[in-house]
């Protein structure tokens, strides 16, 4: 997979969520500013384990933080590290 | 006008985490320990999270014959076990009494039901490839399974049903037992709740919605990481003050008010505003001030937000008076038994009422800023509490509140 399909699955997983397009979602959005409700963040880490057949650990503010580039860098490496230990 | 009805609790049954008795059950509150501990009925390797606060040492044959085995969900299990040691406790054999078997409610809440049978079953078809189904599926796997069964068993045949809240489901069972035998429409009820959903997919679940903690269940301390899921069953018998006076009976306490609400919001998050008027409706209900409580068993989850929210609500409804209720959790203890979580925790605030003990929050580290009142870290506290709340602040923001005084 490349880092742009990634990009684009992670972010198709936020907008269905936050319900706005994809398109009007950039790599410097804040997670902050999407107003994200818990349950919808439960469901986008779901999303993503899901989509990238990973595990985001429990209590670690994993993904909790930050911007949607940095989301995504996050998951890039749970998805090497989920290959190297493979 | 004639004064309204007293209701009363003259019988107590618990097996939960702590133990298959209340005086087990009262024994680990009352010192404090623990019973989380590592899962035994999920392969640790398909879950994350590998800690529950199961029911220990449970062979099911020791207390039901083969035939009983195939009838009863372990929730069901549970739930007899518990009413057979309240209505033991309480000295009254209802087969001996059929007038006031027929006025004998019988309320248990339950979040699911019989989980253990739905998961078995389907596991044996999707999974084992078996193509048949046991009849007694339907009746085991039924949320009013637990209900049917007591009352067949104790021969009990006022109204009865069964009560879902999610983690309120008791605290509404117990709450409308009141209010029946308050209003005259019982004489006396057998309540409680009763739950039994641990395995692979109800643990991964809960997982998948990021409020269960790794170590262990530390409400309202500094490091809290969540809740632990529990199991088990607790059951009242609840009587008209004059009938428990008049046979004799040991009335332990005495059910003052309940309180109900609904937040109206998030499936999940916690509302301080809806918690708060479920709160205040106990205490009104049960013309008592906030002077008057002494403890609150609280929800008390262990999760970040369930833990503060409470916090605000009783400080919103207590004012200056949050500061000198003590305010502990006993799901440190017995874990998070969800649909029995409160009638659980009613036992322990009963015995704490009787023993004239406050039952600590266990695995308490040190003082979160955000839960600054009492919460009775670690050592339980003697002191006569006149009066005492157990709060039930449920996911889908179902609220309920019952208040017990000493008699």
């Amino acid at each position: 997979m490349t880092d742009e399909e990634l990009r684009r699955k992670i972010f198709d997983i936020v907008a269905l969520q936050v319900r706005r397009d994809t398109a009007s979602l950039t790599a410097e959005t804040t997670l902050e500013e999407l107003r994200i409700a818990s349950l919808d963040m439960v469901q986008i880490l779901f999303g993503i384990e899901d989509t990238f057949d990973i595990y985001v650990p429990q209590e670690g503010q994993h993904l909790r933080g930050g911007t949607l580039g940095e989301v995504c860098e996050r998951v890039k490496a749970l998805v090497a590290a989920k290959h190297a230990s493979a | 006008m004639s004064d309204p009805v007293r209701v009363v609790v003259t019988g107590l049954g618990c097996i939960s985490a702590l133990g298959h008795n209340v005086g087990e059950l009262w024994w680990a509150l009352e010192s404090g320990t623990s019973g989380i501990a590592p899962i035994s009925r999920v392969p640790h390797d398909q879950v994350h999270i590998t800690i529950a606060a199961e029911v220990k040492h449970y062979d099911e044959a020791r207390h039901f014959d083969a035939r009983e085995v195939l009838a009863y969900d372990r929730y069901t299990q549970f739930a007899l076990l518990a009413a057979n040691e309240a209505i033991t406790d309480a000295g009254i054999d209802f087969w001996r009494n059929e007038t006031l078997a027929c006025e004998t409610a019988v309320i248990v809440g339950s979040g699911v039901g019989g989980w253990d049978t739905i998961d078995r079953t389907f596991y044996s078809l999707h999974k084992s490839g078996k193509s048949r189904v046991a009849p007694l599926t339907i009746p085991r796997l039924m949320a009013s399974a637990a209900t049917s069964q007591i009352s067949v068993k104790f021969g009990l045949k006022g109204p009865a049903f069964s009560v879902s809240s999610a983690c309120a489901s008791s605290n509404h069972a117990i709450g409308e037992a009141y209010w029946m035998i308050r209003t005259g429409r019982a004489r006396a009820a057998v309540v409680g709740g009763s739950e039994a959903e641990i395995s692979v997919a109800s643990q991964l679940a809960w997982e998948s919605l990021r409020v269960l903690a790794s170590d262990t269940c530390r409400p309202f301390s500094l490091g809290r990481k969540g809740m632990v899921i529990g199991e088990g069953a607790g059951m009242l018998v609840l009587e008209r003050f004059d009938d428990a006076s008049k046979r004799g009976a040991r009335i332990y306490c005495e059910i003052a008010g309940y309180g109900l609400s609904a937040d109206a919001g998030d499936m999940v998050r916690p509302d301080v505003g809806g918690a708060a008027r479920a709160i205040r409706q106990a205490l009104e209900t049960s013309r008592l001030s906030p002077e008057d409580i002494d403890y609150v068993n609280a929800h008390g989850t262990g999760t970040t937000l369930n833990d503060m929210t409470e916090v605000q609500a009783i400080k919103m409804v207590f004012g200056p008076a949050a500061w000198r209720v003590m305010v502990s959790s006993t799901k440190s203890m017995h874990g998070h038994a969800l649909g029995a979580a409160s009638a659980i925790e009613a036992v322990a605030t009963i015995k704490a009422i009787e023993q004239r003990v406050v039952p600590p929050t266990a695995n308490y580290l040190g003082p979160d800023p955000d839960c600054d009142l009492d919460h009775v870290p670690n050592v339980a506290r003697q002191m006569r509490i006149g009066a005492a709340l157990s709060n039930s602040l449920a996911f889908g923001g179902l609220n309920a509140v019952v208040a017990f005084k000493a008699v």
